[in-house]
């Protein structure tokens, strides 16, 4: 998915033209084009590039560690507890939020500029433009946890350093073992961040209104962050997206349990099937002649 | 605008309903943080990072396993289940340092807040888990992993409770006794956590005269003021208590406090 948008763009000119009705993989190309030519996704991604590093180096500066927030007590000599430290912050809000700022538009943004009849005239059904405008906001939410991943923990262990890690149960972690569940945890973001992708998708469709698409998931996670911290009502929380987002505690404590992170992946894949079934109903019957 | 707002007011009463039947069919408030999970948990963490603790002191032969950590949790003092996050968990922890000794009680009292994320932090006793900072063995202040720490625990462990029981711990809180306008005088004493509070008797004497005895029995962290059965003589300078417990612990020589004059 990746290698599609470091592709020359002329080459999905070929692939229609030898066709009559164009494969799924050429309206996908056809998605990344937009959306690459969009200012909007090349400054998410710099900031996923950038951000993390300022972070670091500001929370390195600090003579006294953040410790309201789990890691935070080792942050400021530790690179890895770092790491973990910007990965639970980031789950907060910061996440959904890059997510939606490109899956919250790429549908509503065809309603904005008025340019469903144009689309629709390509002989393309709305089946494939919907999934190829999934697909590619997919591929963007992948890459942009790539690159914040990344920039991070390459951040952090430059920074600050690589030094053992003290887990979760108190254990020491060796620093290269330390490294691969660091990385895990991050990885371990891209469920419910794919879950937050389909929704913004669902309320783009929806809505017809970026605004609403980028901001109501972010609104959403906050407001499902805050039900899930409420003590009494728990066992709405395994059906929350944002529990997912701390699944990875796991991980990190002695012995180590997956079981958040396999109920997390469940609940992910649900909200994403759920979400995109209904954006794939609602466009299916919408009536685009009114333009 | 319109259409926008009532759809989205109807999904939200959707998904309360929801809520509220997933709620009601789990039996409503099933949590994961209990009281077992808590009892596992906190001397597992507390022995690790005490063996890190002496490393760092440059002491040798502290094991997580030779620390010997046992617990006994509770929530929100003697009253309601032990179960459910919250800022109001108390642990008594006991372990083994040939070194430091345990105080009289036998264990050391650790304050969780505990998140509904299966994750707490723990603040130990500063007289026996140290201040937030220590110096390392080359002289440099590092953090006291002691002082106060994270944990996380898995909620599909094994939650039956330790079974570690510990006894509460009496402390006489007065530092003077008054007579009242009846001559008698109160003790004020507090009942710390622990199982099934303090009971016993004080023997109250003042110089020579024998006072009577109190028979008390308060529950867990709870504050009790003893009156003397009988007046306390208008010349005596000082009263002597004689605790002995039954249940709980308490101060192991007499107390002896001044009269204050009024």
């Amino acid at each position: 998915m990746t290698t599609d948008l470091a592709r020359p763009v002329d080459r999905h000119v070929a692939v229609t033209t030898r066709r009559r009705r164009p494969r799924l993989g050429a309206v996908l190309r056809w998605e990344v084009r937009k959306l690459r030519a969009q200012r909007r996704t090349l400054a998410v991604l710099l900031a996923a590039l950038v951000l993390p590093i300022v972070v670091v180096v500001v929370i390195h500066g600090q003579s006294r560690p953040p410790k309201d927030t789990l890691f935070g007590r080792f942050a400021i000599d530790n690179g890895f507890a770092l790491s973990l430290l910007v990965l639970g912050f980031a789950a907060q809000w910061v996440l959904p939020l890059l997510t939606a700022i490109v899956a919250g538009d790429v549908f509503a943004s065809e309603d904005q500029h008025g340019t469903w009849k144009t689309v629709l005239t390509r002989s393309t059904s709305r089946g494939q433009i919907f999934w190829a405008k999934t697909l590619a906001a997919m591929a963007f939410t992948v890459l942009v946890l790539a690159v914040l991943s990344a920039a991070t923990i390459a951040a952090s262990l430059l920074i600050v350093g690589h030094q053992p890690l003290t887990g979760l149960t108190g254990q020491s972690i060796p620093a290269g073992t330390s490294l691969q569940l660091v990385a895990v945890s991050w990885a371990s973001m891209l469920g419910p961040m794919l879950g937050f992708t389909s929704l913004a998708i669902l309320l783009s469709v929806w809505s017809r209104n970026p605004a609403v698409g980028i901001a109501a998931p972010v609104v959403l996670g906050m407001v499902m962050q805050l039900v899930g911290a409420l003590g009494g009502i728990e066992p709405i929380r395994p059906f929350l997206l944002t529990t997912p987002l701390e699944a990875w505690h796991g991980l990190l404590a002695q012995p180590s349990f997956t079981g958040p992170l396999i109920d997390g992946a469940l609940t992910s894949g649900v909200w994403c099937a759920v979400s995109l079934t209904i954006a794939f109903v609602l466009l299916r019957r919408r009536d685009i002649t009114g333009g | 605008m319109k259409r926008i707002v009532i759809t989205a007011l109807a999904a939200l009463v959707a998904v309360l309903a929801l809520a509220t039947v997933v709620i009601a069919a789990s039996g409503g408030g099933a949590s994961t943080v209990t009281r077992g999970r808590l009892e596992q948990s906190l001397p597992a963490t507390f022995a690790n990072l005490y063996a890190q603790h002496a490393r760092i002191q440059g002491r040798t032969g502290i094991t997580p396993a030779s620390v010997h950590a046992k617990a006994m949790c509770g929530k929100a003092g003697a009253v309601g289940e032990d179960v459910g996050p919250g800022g109001d968990w108390v642990c008594l922890m006991s372990w083994t340092d040939p070194e430091v000794p345990m105080p009289n009680e036998g264990y050391g009292k650790f304050e969780l807040n505990v998140h509904s994320n299966d994750c707490f932090t723990a603040n130990g006793p500063s007289k026996l888990t140290g201040f937030l900072t220590m110096t390392d063995t080359r002289g440099r202040e590092v953090t006291n992993p002691l002082f106060e720490f994270d944990a996380c625990f898995d909620p599909g462990s094994d939650s039956t409770p330790s079974g570690v029981v510990f006894p509460s711990l009496l402390t006489v809180t007065s530092t003077t006794v008054a007579r009242g306008a009846d001559g008698k005088a109160g003790l004020q004493v507090t009942c710390g956590t622990g199982d099934r509070g303090c009971a016993g008797t004080v023997t109250v004497t003042a110089g020579k005269v024998h006072l009577g005895s109190i028979r008390m029995h308060i529950q867990e962290e709870t504050a009790a003021t003893l009156m003397t059965p009988r007046a306390v003589p208008k010349q005596a300078k000082e009263v002597t208590f004689t605790v002995k417990l039954t249940t709980g612990v308490g101060p192991t020589s007499p107390v002896t406090l001044s009269v204050q004059r009024g």
